[in-house]
């Protein structure tokens, strides 16, 4: 099986003024596709750094990247844009629905943007993972009538839209209570299971961390045990 | 166009944040509508009032001028003085009235023989300006059978018409006799036949009119005249149309332009007044809709961040918030358009107990297109400093915030 995610050597320093910090010290990461990794590690220790540099919204001081076999090192600003948008996925602890969208044009937003308009197929397409996702009478609601729960969901189905290869999930059940949360979970590990979608879940719960089937854990910006 | 229906939903999403946003611009709108139109309806009004009873252009012989002839042999220029031995005058003042007669910008034509003389009655004596005239185109160029306030506007062979303060300084009335003196020295007995008020004093106390035939004697001017009174259908084109008669005809032609250089320097003066209340009517609306997109894109920050992050260019972004600008600035400079046009008619519509205007306000000259495209253009270009930073917009930091 070859590796969908292949990071090494990440070293990611920050500038502040005269002062230098290290975050990341020379990361090696390999993911496998069909993959369900929890990232673990105390605040501070590095692994939202991590998570955005393997999505793309943070270029490493050091190392290499490669994503599907594509090294990533070279793309400009827009390609990069163009590779979150065709091959990878989001969830944030914070749903970041737009407010003034239903349910379904909220999930087909990242093949709409690019394409111009919502095309029926999109639309077939989001009311399918939007049923998938427990959603399928909430369809037509505003994002701003839907609950936590339901919003984060639609966020999940969200970042399915584009069928991406890696998801990329940065606290997804930090916001949310118990019972929301264990819904969250069910459903990724479901995704994982049905889709061979790989996700890298960066989480500081313990709990999200067992119902992973790998833990990845960050120590002061090194790989602590694999 | 997908950033389309976004930007219209951002709008939509607080609709009472974008009605005020669309009242602002509209507002701004309706002061330049009406500050051009009340500026446009004063210029018309004043050039009426200086045209109306004038002429637009004047055409009289050149000014003969003293000049120094060099001499090609001796030290001592020769100098050429004027010849007073021949009255300025124009001869054949038939062929260039048939040339302006032909020409369609002229409305009309008054040939005409202006000479200084006094009016005589008993030991009062006053200077008058005569101006004489062929009866039967008496108000070619000025209204004067409307302005006769007793007798009538009829020029026989020995009649005049006289201003109704000369009619009081001399105490005449009409059908009374006076002695005419002219500048040549020649004294006829004329009948007052009418006595006019234009309401302007300089005319009032010291012009007369007389018919063409009865002056030429008088004025010892037995074919030529001294003068040719032009009307055109358009005033503002007089400027041009003395250049050009000066050149077809030899003749100084003067415009009313430059007879009035004082008015046209006040026009022109209220004129940039106008602009310069304007520019600040549609930078105060540009600026407010600048603010009101920087606070909408600062609002959406996070909404902006995810979009960036999976995968949505900054051009789109960029695109949704310029829309924005565009469509508010439609809306809004449609509408004051519109208000602006009603609130001038209605304006319009108010006149004072004497039955004048209670501002020479022209809905007409609103400059309706002007104002539409400057306020809808500025609305994009003030849209695109919100655009530009949220396009610019780091999407981790957004979201992590």
């Amino acid at each position: 099986m070859s590796a969908l995610l292949d990071a090494r050597g990440i070293g990611m320093t920050f500038r502040n003024g005269d002062e230098l910090t290290e975050v990341l010290k020379g990361v090696d990461l390999i993911l496998e596709q069909g993959e369900l990794a929890a990232l673990l590690g105390a605040s501070g220790s590095g692994k939202s750094t991590l998570l955005s540099i393997v999505g793309l919204l943070l270029k490493p001081t050091a190392g290499t990247l490669s994503i599907a076999g594509q090294s990533v090192e070279g793309l400009s600003d827009l390609e990069r844009a163009q590779f979150r948008n065709r091959r990878l996925g989001f969830i944030f602890q914070f749903h970041h629905l737009l407010p003034d969208f239903t349910a379904t044009e909220n999930v087909a937003f990242p093949a709409a943007a690019p394409a111009g308009a919502i095309s029926p197929a999109m639309r077939r397409r989001a009311r399918d993972l939007l049923a998938r996702v427990g959603l399928a009478d909430r369809m037509d609601f505003p994002a701003t009538r839907l609950s936590g729960g339901q919003k984060q969901r639609v966020a999940i189905a969200r970042a399915l839209m584009n069928k991406p290869e890696l998801i990329l999930a940065d606290e997804p059940t930090g916001s949310l209570d118990r019972v929301a949360a264990e819904q969250v979970l069910d459903l990724m590990r479901e995704v994982n299971r049905d889709d061979k979608a790989t996700f890298l879940i960066c989480t500081h719960d313990e709990h999200v961390a067992a119902r992973c089937t790998r833990r990845v854990t960050l120590k002061d910006g090194s790989i602590e045990g694999v | 166009m997908f950033a389309f229906t976004v930007a219209r939903r951002y709008l939509f999403s607080n609709p009472a944040q974008t009605a005020l946003l669309v009242s602002g611009v509209t507002l701004g709108v309706m002061a330049f509508v009406f500050i051009t139109a009340l500026i446009g309806g004063l210029a018309i009004r004043l050039t009426d009032d200086v045209t109306a009873n004038s002429a637009h252009i004047s055409l009289d012989p050149e000014t003969r001028m003293a000049r120094v002839l060099p001499s090609p042999d001796a030290e001592v220029a020769s100098v050429a003085i004027i010849s007073t031995f021949q009255r300025r005058q124009i001869r054949a003042w038939k062929s260039t009235v048939s040339l302006l007669r032909s020409h369609p910008a002229v409305s009309a034509i008054s040939p005409q023989i202006s000479g200084s003389a006094f009016l005589v009655k008993g030991e009062a004596v006053s200077p008058v300006a005569v101006t004489a005239l062929d009866p039967a185109d008496i108000d070619a160029i000025s209204s004067i059978s409307t302005e006769i306030i007793s007798g009538e506007a009829s020029l026989g062979a020995d009649g005049i018409l006289i201003g109704s303060r000369l009619a009081e300084t001399l105490g005449l009335s009409s059908g009374q006799p006076v002695l005419l003196r002219t500048d040549r020295g020649i004294d006829r007995l004329l009948i007052v036949r009418g006595v006019f008020q234009t309401g302007l004093q300089s005319l009032d106390e010291r012009v007369a009119y007389l018919s063409i035939q009865t002056a030429r004697p008088l004025f010892l001017l037995p074919e030529g005249i001294t003068n040719i009174e032009i009307k055109l259908y358009d005033p503002d084109s007089a400027r041009e149309m003395a250049t050009f008669l000066h050149e077809a005809t030899g003749l100084r032609a003067t415009s009313w332009q430059e007879k009035n250089a004082s008015l046209e320097g006040a026009l022109d003066a209220q004129s940039q007044t106008g602009t310069l209340i304007q520019a600040f009517s549609l930078i105060s609306v540009l600026i407010g809709i600048a603010s009101a997109l920087s606070l909408s894109a600062n609002r959406r920050r996070g909404e902006i961040g995810i979009m960036r992050a999976f995968g949505v260019s900054s051009a789109f972004v960029a695109a949704v918030f310029v829309l924005q600008g565009l469509l508010i600035g439609m809306v809004g400079a449609g509408i004051g358009c519109a208000s602006g046009f009603a609130l001038c008619s209605w304006l319009e519509t108010l006149t004072k107990p004497d039955g004048t205007m209670v501002l020479p306000i022209a809905p007409r000259e609103g400059g309706y297109i002007a104002v539409f495209l400057l306020t809808t253009i500025g609305a994009v270009l003030a849209s695109v400093i919100p655009a530009r930073s949220a396009a610019r917009l780091d999407p981790l930091e957004a979201i992590q915030q």
